[in-house]
């Protein structure tokens, strides 16, 4: 009906991003420096059950860095997700009294998200570089894994938030899928990429690597920690994963969004 | 549109859980039902008609609006539109509590295709309008419900449609800034844009709308002009009002009674519709079955308000008239002349009795709907003198 110039588009998606951000640190008084701080703290706290408790981590020479360039991508995967599910119920009286591509809504907060994790990125590069894990050529391969995972997280985002407006279910469902998922995900630990052997190389191994995360997280962890060239596996799963669960993302949001708009 | 329909999923319970949904796919068997909101309407409208939409709560008039603004996609049929949509269908809806009234502005554009550059220029045009100067740094959260949407009304009418879409918001703010409302529509009417209005205010639909459809479960009931239809849907409302009192009585010994009743204007058109000045006029084909002729019968008439509350009530007798004398049968009639002071629909009822005989022949009361409107005259302004002086 009304068409939608690419144009249109981006100044909708601008707006919808830079009013989250907006809204995101009213009268907060650390504001932005909170998604520092989260991964911050839950690094710290993973450090010591880690290192102290479960006395693991010694394996990995600066643990705490290690955790970081996992926790971060991973903070912007589940707050993606946590916020994409509920983005359509959230804005129900936007959908229903004007028209325009709901698709923005769950992208958006993907993109808001994103940009957290770029500039988080940023300071734990210079973190890094203190500590002497200086960045290798490998550290190019960031732009491309990080590109793919986003697509891979809007499609998520995507299926759930209107998989949540069918069955409020979802977003119970959600919170529990995450955790299970991060233990699941070389987040905290690594499976082939730096060199350490943890997991070991059994049929463990194998499936773990079956997880759409866990290509990426290797990545990460190799060319922001270890500064090396991460596997083709790691690429293999990646690409798929990323192709396969947006065009499901998109295909399902664009089955249901008549019905969805009319459900809400 | 063309053939345009649409069903909406009905729930007898909106708590719908995974749980039930296993249950029932077990059980194999569906626990939805279809509501159809339109069934095969179609409408064309053209460019720069003012097109009313009447009806009933449910009968389709929202969900129409919701199509054209591409909100809904019809189940079955096309729907298609040229031009730029605006939609008043709710007022203030992107508008975040804890951003202040100018941040809102600035980002709610992007929802009516505006960038940051086009908005800065339009701003302050809208804060004005609002009068909302004061308050654009304020949080939109501390505004009152009006102020709020006053914002909305004037952000969503700030850009230059093609096609305006307006659902019952206007019943915002007080009556001045309802009146500004108006006029900001009038304008629009007057520079040739096209206006699809939804409202439940009758003089308002007639004043401002060339064209009116009445949907009535989910049809196209009457689609025509405003006088015609109106009359047609008010009548059919008042029908169906549940108010006992003011639903129509009929009573009588029907010894002499009303055969046909016709309602209408000067001009011999049966009407039901009259405008200030307008003369109304019933005309009656009286019979009787008694065997001599009656003379000295009175022909009453009452107007109440439609929630039966008694207005006039009189008849020939109190007003020095000739009664009338009844041989087999016989055609009177009652010219009306009224002074509107308040617009809108009444309930014109009427009476044959027999005061001598102490009889009740035949009384039809809250019976005939009318709706009475404001005078529209052709030029609405004469002058009457004007007179220029130079000391």
């Amino acid at each position: 009906m009304a068409s939608w110039s690419s144009g249109r588009l981006l100044l909708l998606m601008e707006s919808l991003v830079s009013k989250d951000l907006k809204v995101r640190y009213k009268r907060s008084v650390l504001g932005f420096a909170w998604f520092l701080l989260k991964p911050l703290f839950s690094m710290i706290v993973y450090y010591f059950a880690f290192t102290r408790i479960l006395r693991f981590g010694g394996a990995i020479p600066h643990f705490s860095l290690f955790l970081l360039t996992g926790l971060l991508p991973w903070n912007f995967f589940s707050s993606s997700l946590s916020a994409s599910t509920g983005s359509l119920l959230d804005n129900h009286r936007l959908i229903r009294s004007i028209y325009f591509p709901r698709m923005a809504l769950p992208a958006a907060e993907v993109v808001a998200n994103l940009i957290h994790l770029l500039l988080a990125l940023l300071v734990l590069e210079s973190v890094l570089i203190i500590f002497g894990h200086y960045p290798g050529l490998s550290i190019v391969l960031a732009v491309p894994a990080l590109v793919l995972f986003t697509l891979m997280t809007a499609g998520i985002g995507m299926l759930l938030s209107v998989g949540n407006v069918f069955y409020r279910d979802v977003k119970q469902f959600v919170e529990v899928l995450l955790l299970a998922w991060f233990y699941s995900s070389p987040i905290i630990y690594p499976l082939d990429s730096i060199g350490v052997d943890i997991v070991g190389s059994g049929g463990l191994l194998t499936a773990l690597k079956f997880n759409p995360v866990a290509g990426f997280m290797e990545i990460m962890h190799s060319v922001f920690y270890a500064g090396t060239w991460p596997p083709a596996w790691c690429w293999i799963s990646l690409c798929s994963w990323s192709l396969l669960l947006l065009l499901a993302g998109v295909a399902a949001f664009r089955k249901a969004e008549p019905v969805v708009v009319k459900e809400l | 549109m063309d053939g345009v329909t649409l069903d909406y999923r009905l729930y007898h319970d909106r708590a719908v859980t995974l749980r039930e949904t296993m249950l029932n796919l077990f059980n194999r068997k569906s626990s939805t039902e279809h509501f159809r909101a339109l069934d095969n309407v179609t409408v064309h409208i053209d460019q720069g008609e003012t097109v009313g939409l009447v009806g009933a709560n449910g009968a389709g008039k929202s969900t129409m609006l919701k199509i054209l603004a591409g909100i809904y996609r019809p189940t079955s049929g096309t729907a298609s539109s040229v031009g730029m949509i605006a939609s008043l269908l709710d007022l203030g809806v992107g508008f975040h509590p804890d951003l202040t009234g100018e941040e809102n502005l600035m980002l709610n554009g992007a929802l009516l295709g505006l960038g940051r550059s086009d908005m800065k220029v339009l701003v302050p045009g809208i804060a004005e309008f609002a009068q909302l100067t004061r308050f654009m740094d304020t949080p939109v959260k501390y505004y009152s419900n009006g102020m709020f949407m006053r914002l909305g009304f004037s952000l969503a009418t700030a850009v230059d449609p093609d096609i305006l879409l307006i659902d019952e918001v206007l019943a915002v703010g007080d009556a001045q800034f309802q009146d500004k409302c108006y006029r900001r529509i009038w304008e629009f009417r007057e520079r040739g844009k096209t206006i699809i209005f939804v409202s439940h205010d009758m003089e308002a639909v007639s004043r401002l709308c060339r064209r009116v459809i009445w949907l009535s479960e989910g049809r196209v009931v009457k689609d025509g002009q405003p006088e015609e239809v109106l009359s047609g849907y008010l009548e059919s409302s008042q029908r169906r009002l549940s108010d006992p009192t003011a639903s129509p009585r009929e009573w009588g010994s029907r010894e002499v009674w009303f055969d046909t009743v016709t309602i209408r204007n000067v001009r011999h058109a049966p009407s039901r519709t009259f405008r200030r000045g307008e003369r109304l006029v019933v005309d009656v084909l009286i019979r009787s079955r008694l065997p001599n002729p009656v003379d000295g019968v009175i022909f009453g008439f009452s107007l109440h308000r439609s929630d039966g509350e008694s207005i006039i009530a009189t008849n020939n007798l109190e007003l020095n008239q000739p009664l009338l004398r009844i041989d087999g049968s016989s055609r009177a009639s009652i010219e009306i002349d009224l002074d509107i002071e308040e617009p809108g629909a009444y309930l014109l009822g009427i009476a044959l009795t027999d005061p001598t005989a102490n009889k009740d022949y035949h009384w039809q009361e809250y019976f005939y709907p009318v709706t009475l409107l404001e005078e529209r005259k052709e030029p609405p302004l004469r002058l009457s003198g004007a007179v220029w002086k130079q000391e």
